[in-house]
């Protein structure tokens, strides 16, 4: 609407506020990763959160222990943060009332932390809120925001799109108190295209990028910010159609031995993989609507911290317009 | 194998991580329990269009379809059972249960109208796992089939959806709320009162935050459940008490990376804590070991130069390479398959190896299910 007629967004690197969502084991949070290290390389003082007790940004930067006191930092200009939304519900309460003892006597109400435990939606209005607090904090002169780029490892899809709702249905809920204004204030934020942006995450695999182009249609329906499509896990071409034919001649000469008829039928599979992953590629940028980054597969038996890294520096090297924008 | 064993039981859960292939598994059990001649019943929480599509329906609707058994034939199972399908809708689920409850139509309309009740029964977050379990009640209780598979909705904790009908059923009952609020008679609104130290307190801080209209609302939709609380309880024990009897059991589903497994191990233990019987563990998608050794580029580089390859060498080593790190992830999933038996006490252990394509048809589907139940 009238958002969308005020001229191009900006890409995902200019915006401040990024949310990385998609299906469960999309590798949402080694994307996540790999987005804040490339900011934070890009020069961005970077703020990487994980939400709803997962503790999948620890896991990756292993050893390091990502509280929810206060941003730990992980790599020089990244910081790590857990955002909890019990806590997260007290630092509310703490700034809205400015009254600790009052607080407290919430804190101890047992039919409060019921409510709080069960009401619908809550957990997610206080962890938005926390999220837009932070996006939203100045530096003590005033003079410059404490980030420059927020990177939240949102949970999956489904749940995803109910933290972006939270700030809209509260404000239609609560028809008055602060409350309203607050959440229409986070509304403002998470569905501005020049604050926000929303990464979708798949896999080269057909289910995944069917789910990731419904998901990009359902932010599109939401008018929720959407900045960039990520298809992760892509196998670098390694073999091209010119291999094709000595492959399957050797492969059908006759009896080979166990090792070499492995290796081939290795091969075999990886350059029919390569051309499904193209063949993903080309029906995820048809359809998503959306610039798309790829991400490399690392081999590798778990998450490899220093090849993530050595992603990100690529990234921050070549500066790919999907994340960057044209130069 | 493990699936055999568990041929009897009423209702098999399958749940785990984000992402191990909890919707394919389920299907897979379906068709097994399907084939060894139960009337089963495979509840999805997750839109699996394309796993509609591979058993031959346009779309999975809140009422059971039933899979055409000519399909199965086709793909060489025959169903001596029956295999129904159906996708959970949290909200329509929700009606019928307020409609269930409710002593009078008036009261029903008079929920179902509630804004607080269209908010409440269309949250994703919360409505959707107590309304999972709240679908395998009825399904239950209408009797109409030997096995319900339930593929768990994707919780932020895979165990949130067993907590979730007591913390609905809580919330609506609002114990919490109605400690605060007394719903007042007459249109004046609120007729709360304080009931102990600090309620007062509690709600003008509410009050103060929402504005009084708010307040009043939920007042008032807290009201509207008056009389059907029991209802809601006895429904929430029921189910727990089935899920925790030997009719029911729950298959651990994980992948074979490093970071599933770990969740699997969680949620096994949890579940085993809660007293849940946990029936097996399935580790999805295990890459097989290649056969021989490392490949011999030399050798296959001749092989390649006589089959015409432009530079045979490089191919080789790219092949080889390849190679080298298929037997990697091979022994990875090894490692991890041999690291969870470990962990949890040697439990049976179904091992679903990596198809070249996800299983979206009959035949994909019923290679998935022989590695379940032996076959």
């Amino acid at each position: 609407m009238s958002r969308a007629a005020a001229g191009p967004a900006p890409p995902l690197i200019e915006r401040r506020l990024w949310f990385v969502l998609g299906k469960g084991g999309s590798g949402k949070s080694t994307v996540s990763a790999t987005l804040g290290l490339t900011a934070a390389l890009a020069g961005r003082r970077t703020l990487l959160m994980e939400v709803a007790g997962q503790n999948r940004v620890s896991a990756i930067f292993a050893g390091a222990s990502v509280g929810h006191e206060r941003p730990v930092e992980l790599r020089p200009g990244l910081f790590g943060l857990s955002v909890m939304a019990e806590q997260a519900m007290e630092e509310y309460l703490t700034g809205q009332l400015r009254m600790r003892p009052l607080v407290e006597v919430l804190s101890r109400s047992r039919a409060f932390h019921h409510f709080v435990a069960a009401a619908p939606g809550l957990a997610e209005i206080v962890t938005l809120g926390k999220i837009w607090s932070l996006a939203t904090e100045l530096e003590p002169d005033g003079s410059k925001p404490v980030w420059d780029a927020l990177v939240v490892d949102a949970p999956a899809t489904g749940h995803a799109l109910a933290l972006l709702d939270a700030a809209g249905r509260i404000a239609q809920i609560a028809t008055g108190g602060p409350i309203h204004e607050q959440a229409e204030r986070i509304e403002a934020v998470i569905q501005h295209p020049a604050a926000t942006g929303i990464v979708v995450v798949a896999r080269p695999e057909e289910l995944a990028v069917s789910e990731a182009l419904d998901a990009a249609a359902e932010l599109a329906e939401r008018e929720l910010p959407a900045a960039l499509a990520v298809l992760n896990a892509m196998h670098s071409p390694r073999f091209s159609a010119g291999d094709d034919a000595a492959l399957e001649a050797a492969l059908g000469a006759g009896p080979l031995p166990p090792a070499e008829r492995a290796a081939l039928e290795a091969a075999h599979a990886r350059r029919v993989r390569e051309l499904d992953e193209q063949g993903l590629l080309e029906r995820l940028r048809d359809g998503v609507g959306l610039p798309v980054l790829e991400l490399p597969c690392l081999i590798a038996r778990q998450i490899d911290l220093p090849a993530l890294e050595g992603v990100a520096e690529d990234l921050a090297r070549e500066r790919p317009p999907a994340l960057f924008g044209a130069t | 194998m493990i699936a055999g064993e568990l041929v009897d039981r009423r209702v098999l859960v399958s749940c785990g991580a984000g992402g191990v292939g909890k919707t394919t598994i389920s299907a897979a059990l379906g068709l097994g329990l399907a084939a060894a001649g139960r009337r089963t019943v495979v509840v999805t929480i997750d839109p699996a269009r394309r796993l509609a599509a591979a058993l031959g329906m346009a779309g999975l609707s809140d009422e059971p379809r039933q899979v055409d058994p000519e399909r199965a034939r086709a793909a060489g199972v025959e169903l001596t059972g029956e295999m129904w399908a159906l996708q959970l809708d949290a909200k329509a689920t929700f009606d019928r249960l307020v409609a269930r409850h409710a002593p009078t139509p008036e009261a029903r309309d008079r929920i179902l109208a509630n804004r607080i009740y269209g908010h409440l029964s269309s949250a994703v977050a919360g409505s959707q796992e107590y309304m999972a379990v709240e679908r395998l009640h009825e399904l239950v209780e209408e009797d109409a089939f030997d096995s319900i598979v339930l593929d768990t909705p994707p919780a932020r904790n895979a165990l949130d959806f067993l907590a979730a009908p007591e913390r609905m059923a809580r919330f609506i009952e609002g114990r919490a709320l109605r400690l605060l609020l007394r719903p007042g008679g007459g249109s004046t609104g609120i007729g709360w009162r304080a009931l102990h130290a600090g309620s007062a307190l509690v709600l003008s801080v509410l009050e103060r935050l929402t504005g009084a209209e708010l307040l009043r609302e939920i007042s008032e939709f807290l009201g509207s459940f008056e009389g059907m609380y029991t209802g809601f309880h006895d429904r929430a024990d029921a189910v727990r008490e089935l899920l925790k009897s030997d009719r029911s059991a729950f298959l651990v589903v994980t992948g074979p990376e490093p970071q599933p497994a770990a969740e699997a191990v969680d949620l096994w233990h949890a579940l085993e804590r809660g007293g849940y019987p946990v029936g097996g563990l399935v580790v999805n998608r295990t890459e097989s070991l290649p056969e021989g050794g490392p490949a011999p580029i030399a050798e296959l580089g001749r092989r390649l130069q006589a089959a015409g390859a432009a530079d045979p060498e490089d191919l080789a080593r790219r092949a080889a390479r390849t190679l080298e790190e298929e037997r990697m992830l091979a022994v990875r999933d090894l490692d991890v398959v041999e690291g969870l038996r470990a962990a949890l006490g040697r439990p049976p252990v179904a091992e679903v190896p990596l198809l070249e394509h996800d299983p979206v048809e009959v035949a994909g589907l019923a290679r998935v299910t022989a590695e379940l139940f032996g076959t």
